[in-house]
Parts: structure tokens; C-alpha cells; sequence
């Protein structure tokens, strides 16, 4: 569990050791669990539907479905990751969803700005992060509240926007990249992984990647450390709404429509596949990995299952009782004094 | 001082809105609960019940609830608190057994009302004096005439797999029920898979993702509303397989119905939202104003299926010049012309 006490005792040994060894063992610090679920997964559903959850068509489709997913999940880990909440996820997503679908070619508006959409959504979705860390810092309220008051606001102002209707995307080129791949690589996915990098660089090679840890891990020594805690909270909120816009304009752009709904249930199986991913929702532990993985795991389940045939009814018990294992896994209970 | 004399401020500024809102009020006040606006059916039920209003010179008040019964409740219950019997009703209840509180209340303040889609059976609409109507549409009709222009559309032979509602919901069952029926008269097609993606689009798009890896020859897809039929459409499309796999689906929504006309889907079922949201309030307003008499009306006035408007590609050109393009005109005194059958 400790990622920080094993790091440092496979340290002197690393150096010795084949090249190939190093970066897998670096690959996969902190995520053997996930690795080994996400296989374990796999291997049930490829006896239960006699390969064809393994043939390359299903894994594409997988990829594919685990997009935008992981790119939600990338967005939340980080918040999660400073010990905070954020539940204005659906409500922000559909904001820059209707926005973004009256700003592109559409039979409502006369505007068409084309790719120009995609600063003006990631400016609508950093405002709310922004919005919520300045609540959650300056006015001192709990993230769970500041970001809950969040989603209504930002659910009602896409209500007021959208009036209820389903706007159709005229312009076909966003949908051809939000459906296209890459030699067989779904493009969502490849945008997923590009934002992973971002973060996993961030989080693993920069001194505010470190502060993260710092906060999530225990905020109060990391104030007296000389953190400028409130700064840093503010811009991974910030960072975190600037990713939900890029999600919603590419769950926009592959049905090419958008309507106030774009952004609904959405935030529970992200939150799940944060939670599966291994990181803590008591916050210090966990990365931009685990949050691939958790995306992963859960997209592969889902999927699994409906090619199983499995009874609806039973797949949201199977989610949540997954979801309540990896909690239970990865739950630092010695932060926690009380449970509530 | 500061703290207090902002909330006395904020106190006076609330006031004076309400009193401002008030004073415009003249006229019966034309209640219209129902889920929310985010949906394009409820919004043009509530332009539906605008119109009407309007038409009348009654003060529409549109009322949703968000999915919350308790709002619903008490949302109507302050409607009938500031206008007392110079009001009426149409209820879409958040969930069946919401009609109960409401009902009680409503007879209660001695206002006439109209309730739509839920209500438990065990509830009669006759015990209740001035509960006018209860106007729901055959679910089980929709699915079962969903499956056959789907089947038909297939040339009567091959698979095809369905999307389910929300679950334990009493429309999803009995669209499903419906297409149940169809599949026993159709013995050349066969149900490869169900699932639900609970009416939503996105997760249809991503169970008919899942679904055309499993089964790669499928023929069509039944889904039991529209959005979901125009989730699997998208994954159809992405596939490449528009028009040669075709999907059916309810509740007319315009995309849905220039897939009609494009050839990718089959089929869809109209349920006149703007008929609804007008003919709901026109059946409480002829109730109070002694138009009808509630008390003399046969029982299978009091509860009954309407009409809906069944869309293929045979009549999609007259409807998108009624539905699409116009707004279709009803006659809001023909208060039972849409009349189809008793709910038992």
C-alpha cells in the first residue's frame, strides 16, 4: 500500500537491474492489484463467451468504449488524489455539451465555429473547476458540498440553455475523429492515453505532482511544510473542469447531438472505476495509472457481461459489488478515525 | 447590523418579486406537473399546455419536479394553496403510487384534474369526484406494432436484438410485453439478445457496441424509445451498416423521424406530447366550468388509452409536414376524439 516506503526500498536494487525489468516494475507501481484484476477479467470472460471477448474486433471495441470513460475518470482521480471530492461532473459535462452543441453547425443557431469549440468548452469547464476549488478554498466549505451545489448549477444552466432539445451536430468532421481510429486504435482512446501522459508526467516528475501527494497524504503537515495548499487545490479543480469539457465535447461529437442529458450518469461509474483503479478515497494514494486501469476494468466488465448475456438486473449488483472490494482494498482506514 | 440588514434586503427584494409575479395573475391558473423540461417531450407537452392556456386566457403554470414525487406533491399543493378552486390540472406523477398523495390533496381543495401514464391499478379514478381522467397510451400496442414494421422491414426472417427501458418501469414492460407478442406471430425471427440501457442514448451506443461483436449478423434492433433506437443507430452507422440493420423505437423524436425518412430506421410511435399538455388541461377546465359532467360520465371515460400517432416509412412525409414542420392543430373541445380503448 505504501508506494512511497516501496519505492524507496527497490531503489538501490533497480539500479542493477536489467533495463526491460525496471520500466515494468516502474510501469506498474502501485497497480499489480489492477493489472491482475483487469486479467482476471479477461480470462472469465474469454471461457464465458468462448473467445470472443479476446478476438481483436471486441478489444477494439473495448478500447473504444473505455475512452471516454478513462478520460472522466483521469479527470475526477486527481481531486480524489488531494483528498477532496467532486461531484459536479455531470452537471459541467452537460453544460459545455450544450454550449458546444448550439456553437457548432446546428439546425438551432446560426453559429459554426467549428474546431474554435473546443477552447470555448475547456474554458467553460475550467471556470466551474475554478469556481469550485475558489468555493472549496476561499469560503472554506467541503468539496463534497461546494462541487454538489456545483452539478445543480451547472445542470440548470444547460436546462436553460438547451430548453430540453437534442441538438443535432451538422458538422460531420468531429463525429469521423470522435468514431475513427488509428490503425485500429480507437482515437477516444488515444486522447485518454494523451491526457493520461500529461498527468503521469505531472504527478510523477514535477514538484507540483509531489504536492499533490503532499495535500492528499496529510494536509495539515504539508501547510506547515510550506505548501501554498489553497493554490494547488484551486488548479487541479481547474484542471479537473477543463478535462470534463473535452469529454463532453467528444461524448457530443459520436452521437453528433447533444441535448442537457449529454453529462447524466456519468460521475457514479466514474467514480467506481477510481475507486477500482486502486486509488483512495481518503485521498494521498493512487495516480493517473490507476485511473487507466480502473476505466479498463470497468469498461471490460460491462462489456464482458453484456456479450455473457448476463440478466440486466444482475449487472449493477456486479458493479456495485465491485465496487465495494476495491474500496475495501484500497481504503487507508488509519486516516480515517471514525467511520461514518 | 451589516449581516442583518442584508437579509432584510434580501427578505424585501424576494417579496417584492412574488407580489410582482401575483399581481399579473388573473384568469383560472392552469397547473402542469410533470418530470422536467430537459427532455424534449416534456418541453413540447408544456408548449402544449401553453397554447391552451393561452387559447383560454388561463394563466399557465408549469410545474417539474425533477424526478422527486415529494416535490411534485408539494408543488401542487402550493398552486392550490394561492388559487384555491380557481384552478385545474394535468399531472404527468412522478411515480405511480404518487397519484395517491396527489389525488387526496387535490379532491381535498375541490380542484378538477387530469393525471397521465401512472397510476397503480388499484386505484380507481370513480372513487375520486373530481379526478376527470386518467389518459395513458398502450405500451403493449407500441411494442407490438414496433416489432412487426421491424420484422417486416427484415423481409420476415433473421435476428435482431432489443433494448429494454428502465427496468421494473410499467412503460418499459409493456413495450416489451408487446414486442413479445409480435415476435410469437413472426416464426422466421429470432431474439439474439436483451439488454437496458435505460432509455439513454449513450448507453445503448455502447451496448450495440458490445452487441455487434457478439452477434455480427444481426438484422435489426428493437429499442423501446427512440433515444436509445438513435444510440444503436450511431454504432450502426460507425459500423457501417446503416440502413442494412435497421432499428425501431417510440416516442417520435425528429431525429428519429429523418431516420424514418433516410431508411435507417423502421419504425416509430408519435405519443402527442403538445395533445397531451393541451388536452389534459381542457378536460379538468370543461370539468369545472360544467362543461361535462364528471358524476354521468361511463367508467371508460374516466380511465382510457389514446390515440398515438404510428410513424413508417409509408406515412413519414405527411407526418413530418404535421409534426416536424408544422405544429399540428387539434380542436380542444373534441374532448374524446382521441379516445381508443378502456384501461382495465
Amino acid at each position: 500500500m505504501d508506494g512511497l516506503a516501496a519505492a524507496a526500498s527497490t531503489a538501490p536494487r533497480a539500479a542493477t537491474r536489467p533495463l526491460a525489468s525496471r520500466l515494468l516494475s516502474f510501469a506498474s507501481k502501485g497497480t499489480r492489484g489492477q493489472i491482475v484484476a483487469l486479467a482476471i477479467v479477461m480470462l472469465i470472460f474469454a471461457i464465458g463467451t468462448a473467445g470472443t471477448s479476446v478476438s481483436l474486433k471486441n478489444l477494439q471495441t473495448i478500447l473504444s468504449l473505455a475512452g471516454i470513460p478513462m478520460i472522466i475518470c483521469l479527470a475526477i482521480h486527481q481531486v480524489v488524489v488531494i483528498g477532496a471530492m467532486d461531484l459536479s461532473t455531470e452537471g459541467v459535462i452537460s453544460l459545455a455539451a450544450v454550449t458546444s452543441g448550439f456553437l457548432i453547425k446546428n439546425p438551432f443557431t446560426a453559429y459554426d465555429i467549428g474546431f474554435w469549440v473546443i477552447p470555448v468548452a475547456i474554458l467553460i469547464g475550467g471556470s466551474a473547476g475554478l469556481v469550485n476549488g475558489l468555493i472549496n478554498t476561499k469560503i472554506r466549505m467541503p468539496s463534497f458540498i461546494a462541487t454538489l451545489g456545483m452539478w445543480w448549477v451547472t445542470q440548470g444552466l444547460a436546462v436553460i440553455i438547451g430548453k430540453g432539445n437534442a441538438v443535432k451536430m451538422l458538422d460531420q468532421r468531429f463525429q469521423n475523429i470522435a468514431n475513427g481510429d488509428v490503425m485500429g486504435i480507437p482515437v477516444t482512446i488515444l486522447i485518454a492515453l494523451g491526457v493520461f501522459a500529461i498527468l503521469f508526467v505531472v504527478q510523477r516528475r514535477t514538484r507540483f505532482g509531489r504536492y499533490l501527494y503532499a495535500i492528499g497524504g496529510d494536509e495539515t503537515l504539508a501547510r506547515q511544510a510550506g505548501i501554498k495548499v489553497d493554490r494547488v487545490k484551486v488548479i487541479v479543480f481547474t484542471i479537473t473542469g477543463c478535462i470534463y469539457a473535452l469529454a463532453s465535447i467528444l461524448l457530443v461529437a459520436r452521437l453528433a447531438s447533444s441535448n442537457p442529458r449529454t453529462g447524466k450518469d456519468l460521475m457514479f461509474p466514474a467514480m467506481t472505476a477510481v475507486a477500482v483503479g486502486g486509488v483512495s478515497l481518503s485521498g494521498g494514494v493512487g495516480g493517473a495509472l490507476n485511473a487507466v486501469f480502473g476505466a479498463l476494468i470497468v469498461t471490460a466488465l460491462n462489456n464482458g457481461m453484456v456479450l455473457m448475456k448476463v440478466s440486466p438486473y444482475l449487472q449493477n449488483a456486479v458493479n456495485g459489488i465491485v465496487l465495494i472490494a476495491a474500496v475495501a482494498v484500497t481504503i487507508d482506514r488509519k486516516k480515517i478515525g471514525i467511520i461514518k | 447590523m451589516k449581516k442583518t440588514l442584508v437579509l432584510v434586503l434580501a427578505v424585501l427584494l424576494a417579496l417584492s418579486v412574488t407580489t410582482a409575479f401575483a399581481q399579473k395573475a388573473s384568469g383560472v391558473f392552469m397547473g402542469t406537473a410533470i418530470r422536467s423540461l430537459e427532455n424534449p417531450y416534456h418541453a413540447v407537452w408544456a408548449r402544449g399546455a401553453q397554447s391552451f392556456a393561452d387559447s383560454v386566457g388561463g394563466i399557465a403554470v408549469i410545474q417539474t419536479c425533477e424526478g422527486s414525487s415529494e416535490k411534485q406533491l408539494n408543488d401542487i399543493k402550493a398552486l392550490i394553496a394561492k388559487a384555491g378552486k380557481n384552478a385545474v390540472f394535468s399531472i404527468d406523477p412522478n411515480e405511480s403510487p404518487n397519484v395517491i398523495p396527489i389525488a387526496k390533496a387535490l379532491e381535498a381543495a375541490g380542484v378538477y384534474f387530469v393525471t397521465y401514464w401512472n397510476k397503480p391499478d388499484t386505484v380507481k379514478v370513480t372513487d375520486y369526484p373530481h379526478w376527470v381522467a386518467h389518459i395513458s397510451f398502450s405500451g403493449t400496442l407500441a411494442g407490438e406494432f414496433m416489432g412487426n414494421e421491424l420484422f417486416k422491414s427484415m423481409g420476415g426472417k433473421g435476428k435482431i436484438v432489443a433494448l429494454q427501458g428502465m427496468l421494473a418501469n410499467t412503460t418499459a414492460i409493456e413495450r416489451y410485453t408487446g414486442l413479445q407478442a409480435a415476435l410469437k406471430k413472426a416464426p422466421g425471427i429470432t431474439l439474439a439478445a436483451v439488454d437496458t440501457a435505460e432509455w439513454d442514448r449513450t448507453k445503448a451506443f455502447e451496448k450495440m457496441k458490445s452487441f455487434l461483436v457478439a452477434n455480427p449478423d444481426v438484422g435489426g434492433v428493437w429499442a423501446a424509445n427512440d433515444n436509445m433506437a438513435l444510440g444503436a443507430l450511431e454504432a450502426i452507422r460507425a459500423a457501417g451498416l446503416a440502413g442494412k440493420v435497421k432499428v425501431v423505437g417510440c416516442d417520435g423524436v425528429d431525429e428519429m423521424i429523418a431516420a424514418v425518412k433516410a431508411g435507417e430506421a423502421a419504425a416509430t410511435v408519435i405519443n402527442p406530447a403538445f395533445w397531451q399538455g393541451g388536452m389534459g388541461l381542457s378536460l379538468a377546465l370543461a370539468a369545472k366550468d360544467g362543461k361535462i359532467n364528471v358524476k354521468t360520465l361511463p367508467v371508460e371515460k374516466r380511465a382510457f388509452f389514446a390515440k398515438a400517432v404510428e410513424v413508417t416509412s409509408a406515412n413519414i412525409d405527411s407526418i413530418i409536414a404535421t409534426y416536424v414542420k408544422g405544429t399540428p392543430k387539434y380542436d380542444w373541445n373534441d374532448y374524446y376524439g382521441s379516445y381508443v380503448a378502456p384501461i382495465k
